[in-house]
């Protein structure tokens, strides 16, 4: 029999090869056509002809700028608004507050973002409604959102998704319990030489933090140069950003577009690097900016400023937040609205009931699979990081600094690979040379992008096991299985169920791995809500975005509830004890 | 007659006489489903040809029909010429002319149906012609859609009733007309409509096969009158909606005071699921309304030829065809010629009370039949060419 330690190791293995050779097989499947090679298409030589034509195509250019700025701006403005936010609530009350109002929105899938602020943003949304209530017009006003040539919108929808990403990984970097009381100490330090409360964090705190925030911040930006679903639903068509046309290219009827869908894929793989590169460039110009301003020895330095971005910031944030869901609830329940009514004429429950028959079957595909995926995931992650503690600790230094180095590779690089640019040579390679049912397929790249998340969020609560616990249970000479099954998972229960909800709310959320590698054929509530968005009901896409709200939520509820009920010591002891307070009444 | 007909026509004999099933067959039916009304229908035929037949009616719900076209089509190339997977297919223009030129579909079945007959095609040439090309008995017509306009009532009391009225409302009211990108149906069906209007003196060009002349020649007024219209359409024409069904939600939104569709019945539909406001109002054009049939073909390689005819013969009697025109189940128009049916069967046809966002009745005053089918891709092409690659 295979011993527990070997498996661990075997799994740590597969890991690393489940993350990374999809990924390469995808950007070589791409790549390969890209390139002027498609034996089934008859083109079996290499040139570079596909890109000679792709650089004929009519604003290829503004394509690629477009995917570009909105990704770079969207991030910008993310990161900033994260960092202010941080700056100014760090010993604030509003913290906890502020916390629990962008956790919700993390696992909004962006799709749902999107048409969530489509709803809002739209000459017939609330806003638009107020104004003509002052104006006195009876018609929707004709401003440029959404659709703008410039993508102002996308901006909006992807900057929103993010700022909360941003800001809650930082917010578990400060509260990493050695750097949070190092942290503490320079800024009390930084206060007694008379430094403002925000000052002294942007000059003190954050050169210790932003290290820590780089690659998350960089994965948000690699995706949000090549998301699709977000420029799909609110981004020009005159031409579209370029994720958008490779999307359509791939999907077109004439099959030798492949070509210059490929090199567009290519194409997007470059611009996503461009902007890393750009990303990394301000970076330097800040930080030798930052080391000035440092020195300069202003108290107040950019105290007001910042503080008024960030309640501005943080204001705007809560009313969109607000404004999109109340929108969303009242449009998936109205009647006839005439504009500018502020409410509709009458509540009816048809949209629901429609929506919810229609839904049943992706409903419960979507939840099979996430589960399917998310279980799959928290299994790989438990063994792989119990190979990490146990079978590595005895290795050389060396091999353990190869083995993290792969690791933390794997771990970005589906957040760094733009999923246009692998995503269409994956299915290319499962199509060739793997048979199997669909459903297999969608598996594997949903679990491409599972997997990094729900081992980051394991990571965090395994390591922060106390190692005392398992040097005793090793000392009762139990096996490294028992110590891992009878000490390590109880203790683990609330992380794994937070990782598991995680995993869920990832899988549920994913558009394009499902589309593509189920050719169509497997359909979530995600890939539904993105079709009837752009459908002739309103009403009906309100009530799929709220199902799509209220899927991972619900997830996340039960990962907070069930820890209390189970392996949970404390409780027990308080039932016992109430148990035994209820017998001593009784007799 | 060779013996697979007779043997066909047994079949459908029996079929009709309600005697015994003919086999356990399971077909099926490759069709768009992007209409829950047309669902809903399709699911009432499946469940009607199970019981007096005995056959299983699968729907596969195509999103866009090309793929189950080119789905037979790489049957065909591999060497599949009898275990097909696509059985029936919803077809018409370019769809059913690339499967005629590929040779994909069963030939001469179409005039030995019982029902087809009450079509009367040999008075109705539409019945016969698909998109300016015989039809050469490979698919049957299935049902009859012609483009409607509605509009807002609230904000607008005399809607255009040509194309010329219609460029001078676009100036009057900017920003509140639109039409779909032409790789949309409901897009490049705008454009035909706008050509066969301005070309109304001289149209026979349009329904023969297209050449570089006659493009330049017919589609000069068009680009004329396009390059009028998109500066003072909705967001000055720069984005323009992917989907037909865009339009009807950016008029449910009240964005747009008029906009067009080929499903004259999905109006009302949609009023009463509150999708479309109470004050909407559908007409037809006063030129005449571009009009097509809409086909049900068999591919060449269908394992259950015979139970695939039993199934079209269905559908093409009153019964199925009186029931699909009702406004509630789906208001697609009849091909039946009524004045062959009995007076009982005709009966099933008289409409129920009538809504009022409905086409009243008689409103279609011509037929502008399809142009030939090789003007949608020369005009499709052009589009983009002139007015830019949008995606």
């Amino acid at each position: 029999m295979l011993r527990f330690p070997v498996i661990a190791l075997a799994v740590r293995w597969i890991f690393i090869s489940v993350l990374s050779l999809p990924i390469i097989a995808g950007v070589v499947g791409v790549m390969l056509p890209a390139f002027g090679y498609f034996p089934a298409l008859g083109q079996d030589t290499f040139s570079l002809s596909v890109f000679a034509e792709l650089w004929q195509v009519e604003g290829i250019g503004r394509m690629a700028w477009l995917s570009f700025f909105t990704g770079v701006t969207a991030t910008g403005l993310a990161a900033l608004l994260a960092i202010a936010l941080l700056a100014t609530f760090y010993q604030h009350s509003g913290l906890h507050t502020l916390q629990r109002l962008l956790s919700p929105l993390l696992v909004l899938p962006h799709a749902a973002a999107a048409i969530a602020l489509l709803f809002i943003l739209a000459p017939s949304g609330w806003a638009a409604r107020i104004g003509a209530m002052i104006t006195g017009d009876v018609l929707t006003p004709q401003w440029a959102l959404p659709y703008d040539p410039h993508g102002v919108a996308v901006i909006l929808a992807l900057a929103l998704k993010e700022l909360p990403f941003i800001f809650l990984m930082a917010l578990s970097v400060l509260t990493q319990p050695q750097l949070q009381t190092r942290l503490h100490k320079h800024i009390k330090c930084a206060q007694a030489m008379g430094y403002a409360t925000v000052t002294a964090f942007i000059k003190v705190a954050l050169p210790i933090i932003y290290p820590h925030l780089r690659l998350p911040v960089l994965a948000v930006l690699a995706y949000a140069t090549a998301n699709v679903e977000i420029p799909l639903l609110l981004g020009p068509n005159n031409p579209p950003t370029l994720a958008v046309v490779v999307l359509q290219w791939f999907n077109h009827v004439d099959l030798s577009m492949r070509f210059q869908a490929s090199a567009a894929a290519v194409l997007q793989l470059l611009v996503t690097l461009a902007a890393l590169a750009s990303w990394w460039l301000a970076e330097q110009i800040v930080a030798s900016w930052a080391k000035r301003m440092r020195l300069s020895g202003q108290r107040n330095q950019l105290s007001s400023v910042i503080q008024v971005f960030a309640w501005t910031g943080a204001l705007l944030f809560v009313i969109t937040g607000v404004l999109m869901l109340t929108s969303l609830v009242v449009w998936s329940v109205a009647t006839y609205w005439t504009f500018p009514a502020l409410l509709p004429e009458g509540v009816t429950l048809l949209h629901w009931q429609t929506a919810l028959t229609a839904l049943t079957q992706p409903l419960i595909t979507t939840l099979v699979l996430g589960i399917a995926v998310s279980l799959v995931a928290v299994t790989v992650a438990l063994l792989a990081l119990e190979a990490e503690a146990g079978f590595m600790s005895k290795r050389t230094a060396r091999w353990q600094q190869w083995d993290k180095i792969a690791v933390n590779i794997t771990l970005y690089l589906p957040l760094l690979v733009p999923g246009v640019a692998f995503l269409f040579g994956l299915v290319w390679f499962q199509q060739r040379w793997l048979a199997g049912s669909v459903i297999t397929h969608v598996f594997v790249s949903h679990l491409i992008y599972v997997l990094p998340y729900v081992f980051i969020s394991l990571a965090v609560a395994y390591r922060r096991l106390d190692p005392r616990y398992m040097k005793v249970a090793s000392g009762l000479s139990k096996s490294p299985w028992q110590v891992f099954w009878q000490v390590k998972l109880p203790m683990l229960f609330g992380p794994v169920l937070i990782a598991m909800a995680l995993g869920m709310a990832i899988s549920f959320s994913q558009y394009l791995p499902t589309l593509l590698s189920g050719g169509g054929r497997i359909t979530t509530v995600t890939t539904e809500a993105v079709a009837v968005a752009a459908g002739s009901s309103q009403r009906l896409s309100a009530v799929y975005v709220l199902v799509q709200v209220m899927l991972p939520l619900s997830g996340f509820a039960l990962a907070w509830y069930l820890p209390g009920r189970f392996f949970n010591p404390a409780a027990r002891a308080k039932r016992r004890q109430k148990r035994i307070a209820a017998n001593d009444t009784g007799t | 007659m060779t013996r697979s007909k007779v043997a066909g026509w047994l079949l459908i004999v029996a079929g009709m006489l309600g005697g015994m099933p003919a086999t356990a067959v399971t077909l099926q039916f490759h069709a768009w489903g992007g209409s829950a009304q047309v669902n809903d229908y399709l699911q009432w035929v499946a469940g009607q040809v199970e019981a007096r037949h005995g056959i299983t009616l699968k729907h596969v719900k195509l999103a866009d029909t090309s793929d189950a076209v080119a789905r037979v089509l790489a049957e065909k190339a591999a060497g599949n010429h009898d275990q097909g997977a696509v059985d029936l297919i919803w077809i018409n223009g370019e769809n059913f002319a690339a499967m005629q030129r590929n040779n994909l579909l069963l030939k001469n079945w179409v005039s030995d149906l019982p029902n087809f007959k009450l079509t009367n095609p040999a008075q109705n040439p539409a019945m016969t012609t698909d998109f300016g090309l015989p039809t050469r008995g490979q698919e049957a017509p299935w049902g009859k859609a012609a483009l409607v306009f509605y509009y807002n009532q609230r904000y607008l009391s005399a809607p255009p009733q040509n194309v010329q009225a219609l460029l001078s409302f676009a100036h009057t009211n900017p920003g509140r007309f639109t039409y779909p990108l032409p790789n949309d149906y409901l897009g490049i069906s705008f454009l035909k409509y706008v050509l066969l209007a301005l070309n109304a003196d001289n149209p026979d060009l349009l329904y023969a096969p297209v050449n570089a002349d006659s493009f330049a020649q017919v589609t000069r007024p068009l680009w004329a009158y396009l390059d009028k219209l998109h500066p003072v359409m909705w967001r000055q024409g720069d984005y323009m909606v992917r989907q037909a069904s865009h339009l009807q939600q950016l008029m449910g939104s009240g964005e747009l005071l008029l906009a067009f569709s080929f499903t004259a019945a999905e109006i009302p539909g949609a009023v009463t699921r509150y999708d479309l406001p109470e004050t909407v109002r559908t007409y037809a054009m006063q030129e005449g309304s571009l009009a097509n049939v809409h086909f049900v073909g068999i591919s060449y390689n269908t394992a259950h030829p015979d139970a695939a005819r039993q199934v079209v013969n269905f559908l093409l009697s009153p019964e199925a065809q009186a029931r699909k025109q009702q406004l509630a189940v789906w208001g697609d128009e009849t091909v039946l010629d009524l004045s062959l049916l009995p007076k009982a069967a005709r009966q099933r046809f008289v409409s129920q009370s009538s809504h009022p966002a409905a086409l009243p009745a008689g409103a279609i005053n011509r037929l502008l039949p399809e142009p030939h089918s090789s003007w949608t891709d020369a005009l499709r092409e052009a589009w983009f060419e002139r007015y830019g690659a949008r995606w």
